[in-house]
């Protein structure tokens, strides 16, 4: 193992070829359009100004600091990514267990677990700045003001082309979820981080709340650039042979295919509602899962626990959404964003 | 170096002891490149349910016809699912993965404690130490049921009688193999012996001088009690940890445990995935 950190971190090393796919299938597969494509798909899709190639990102908390993955694939592939949540101070996260499987999905009760902004910014960004490719920080903290300087110290970083704003961990006691359940909280966070950097500004929604579109408005108002939805739901599972909650924290964060029906439905309720761009995340395991998302009304797609499953997941996605776009005579990936909502008309 | 093999064909699968089943997969990729104590992450089929991978400790490996075995229980779906592939069936397989033992020792007298299914990647491990270390093994189930075969010394793939090249020593809870009791229990007569110059053990005649090293792997109350007496006894111990993990990969931050690093006092966090599985007992923080 001693030779990994040496070979993730360098960027001209990351199509290893030591490295076996033998999924050819995925990557060789040719296709055939149903109409003619002089110029072929045009996949890119634009958030505030962070520029796309694919809209295929990264969930914030599933991919690290983008060294776990360097193994299996280019990550110039992906749209973006999203890394790990940051705090101002490292945090240790929660108790073990952490994490329980349910049918379809996934309970997490990681907590936050980060080095802190400082040694995100020494030696976790760094590498990243070799790729050509938007790197986004997802920034939490207890209290309004260590979000405002959170986000100072990160716009500091040229490596860094946007911040999601998470104000939905179900994990963590104080900030997370607490500032993302009341509009008005939600509203003065995105309103201190905007005033502390010059990025554009995506917030990550939760999806534990009567009204998300409330939400949604509310962050819209106080000036976010983007919306990140969903965030994990607020589940538990019980071990009935100990006789108690599975997770060491009790109640964690649900994800993976189970959710997907309520991701899709609150990004289809939040695109009638705003005009800023969303990325839409939440049980995304294939480019079918994907283009729900953004026949709903997404911009961009992000994908987390299907990245644990599949370490493909991503990349087959890119192929997927060109795969179908060719089939159906699709110029560009954004002219189906929101299709769905035309179609219910 | 790790390898995705997305079609790894299943050899055979033997049901070998009480819902105890050992699944050979052909992997010449993994099977050339593992060393004892690494795993693998195992998907069979697409469904949505079990979603997540399953690790599987690497229990030994057939380098020159690529075969890669690995020995688990039917405890939930995921392994019911399991130990339902037959011979031809495809798995989708991540590894090898994790940091298994340290292995670079020479004319050591090494102890192997494998409780349950953890003998199974002691064998793979004491293989590898006996070329060049004097290897004695403990091994202890509940009872002769949850023995892995391997550790009676039966190759169930060839029906043969392994001949291991080092000695062993059986115990189980019930009695119903080798000697009954725990094996920690045995292994504390076998320490203390060792320390007063006298033999406890049957099996230990040859080499009646104390333990330089020792080696664990097993259920953590095992683990724990091992840790205990390496500590009394001032022996270096390394132990295989196990941990429910998402990702295995160093992404998910699902698997960590709290621990200190070799020689410095500051606490620290270890990913068991990427860190270890192995790790030296003086860097887990057991209670924590």
């Amino acid at each position: 193992m001693s030779n990994r950190t040496e070979r993730d971190n360098n960027p001209n090393n990351k199509n290893d070829d030591c490295f076996v796919n033998h999924n050819k299938e995925v990557y060789n597969k040719e296709i055939k359009p149903r109409v003619r494509m002089d110029k072929g798909v045009d996949l890119s899709v634009e958030l505030a100004g962070i520029k796309l190639k694919n809209p295929v990102m990264t969930a914030s908390g599933t991919f690290s600091f983008g060294e776990a993955y360097t193994d299996f694939f280019p990550l110039e592939s992906l749209g973006a990514i999203v890394v790990k949540g940051v705090t101002l101070e490292p945090r240790a996260g929660n108790s073990t267990p952490r994490l329980g499987e349910t049918p379809a999905g996934l309970l997490n009760s990681i907590g936050l677990e980060n080095p802190g902004v400082e040694a995100v910014l020494k030696k976790y960004l760094p590498p990243l700045g070799g790729y050509n490719l938007p790197v986004i920080v997802n920034i939490a903290g207890n209290t309004i003001e260590e979000y405002g300087e959170v986000a100072v110290r990160l716009s500091a970083s040229p490596v860094v082309k946007g911040l999601e704003v998470n104000i939905s961990c179900p994990n963590v006691r104080e900030g997370g979820m607490a500032f993302g359940s009341h509009p008005e909280m939600a509203a003065k966070v995105v309103r201190m981080v905007k005033e502390n950097t010059d990025l554009p500004v995506i917030v990550k929604l939760s999806p534990n709340v009567t009204d998300i579109g409330e939400m949604a408005v509310a962050v819209e108002d106080a000036g976010a650039d983007v919306l990140s939805l969903i965030n994990t739901l607020l589940g538990m599972a019980i071990d009935i042979h100990k006789r108690k909650p599975v997770l060491g924290n009790i109640m964690g964060g649900l994800s993976g295919p189970a959710v997907k029906p309520i991701g899709v439905r609150m990004v289809w309720q939040v695109a009638e509602k705003v005009q800023i761009p969303i990325i839409g995340m939440g049980g995304i395991m294939t480019a079918a899962d994907a283009l729900e998302y953004i026949m709903a009304g997404a911009t961009a797609v992000a994908v987390g626990t299907g990245q644990f499953v599949n370490p493909y997941c991503c990349v087959e996605i890119v192929k997927g959404l060109e795969e179908y776009c060719f089939k159906y005579g699709v110029e560009r990936i954004s002219d189906l964003k929101g299709a769905a909502q035309r179609g219910a008309k | 170096m790790k390898f995705h093999v997305p079609d790894a064909s299943v050899v055979r699968q033997e049901l070998t002891g009480e819902n105890i089943y050992t699944l050979t997969i052909n992997s010449p990729e993994i099977a050339h490149e593992a060393q004892p104590g690494q795993f693998a992450h195992l998907r069979y089929g697409n469904s949505a349910d079990p979603l997540l991978r399953r690790p599987l400790s690497i229990n030994d490996v057939e380098r020159e016809k690529g075969w890669v075995v690995f020995s688990y229980q039917v405890v939930g779906k995921g392994t019911q699912l399991l130990s339902e592939l037959k011979a031809g069936d495809m798995l989708d397989v991540i590894g090898p993965l994790g940091h298994g033992f340290e292995t670079d020792f020479c004319g050591k007298k090494v102890g192997l404690i494998g409780g349950g299914l953890g003998i199974a990647p002691l064998i793979f491990l004491g293989r590898k130490l006996a070329l060049q270390n004097q290897v004695q093994a403990f091994w202890g189930a509940r009872s002769r049921e949850l023995l892995p075969r391997l550790a009676m010394g039966e190759n169930f793939t060839t029906g043969e009688d392994v001949d291991f090249p080092f000695s062993s020593t059986v115990v189980t809870e019930d009695g119903s193999s080798g000697r009954k009791g725990l094996v920690t229990k045995i292994l504390l007569e076998q320490l203390a012996a060792d320390a007063q110059g006298t033999q406890a053990t049957q099996g230990a005649q040859d080499f009646p001088e104390r333990f330089d090293l020792l080696f664990a792997c097993g259920p953590k109350p095992m683990l724990v009690a091992v840790a205990q007496l390496a500590r009394e006894y001032n022996i270096p111990l390394q132990v295989s940890l196990e941990s429910v993990m998402a990702c295995g990969v160093g992404a998910c931050l699902g698997c960590t445990i709290k621990g200190k690093k070799k020689g410095e006092d500051r606490k620290t966090q270890f990913k068991v995935c990427q860190d270890g599985p192995v790790f030296w007992a003086e860097e887990v923080l057991w209670g924590e």
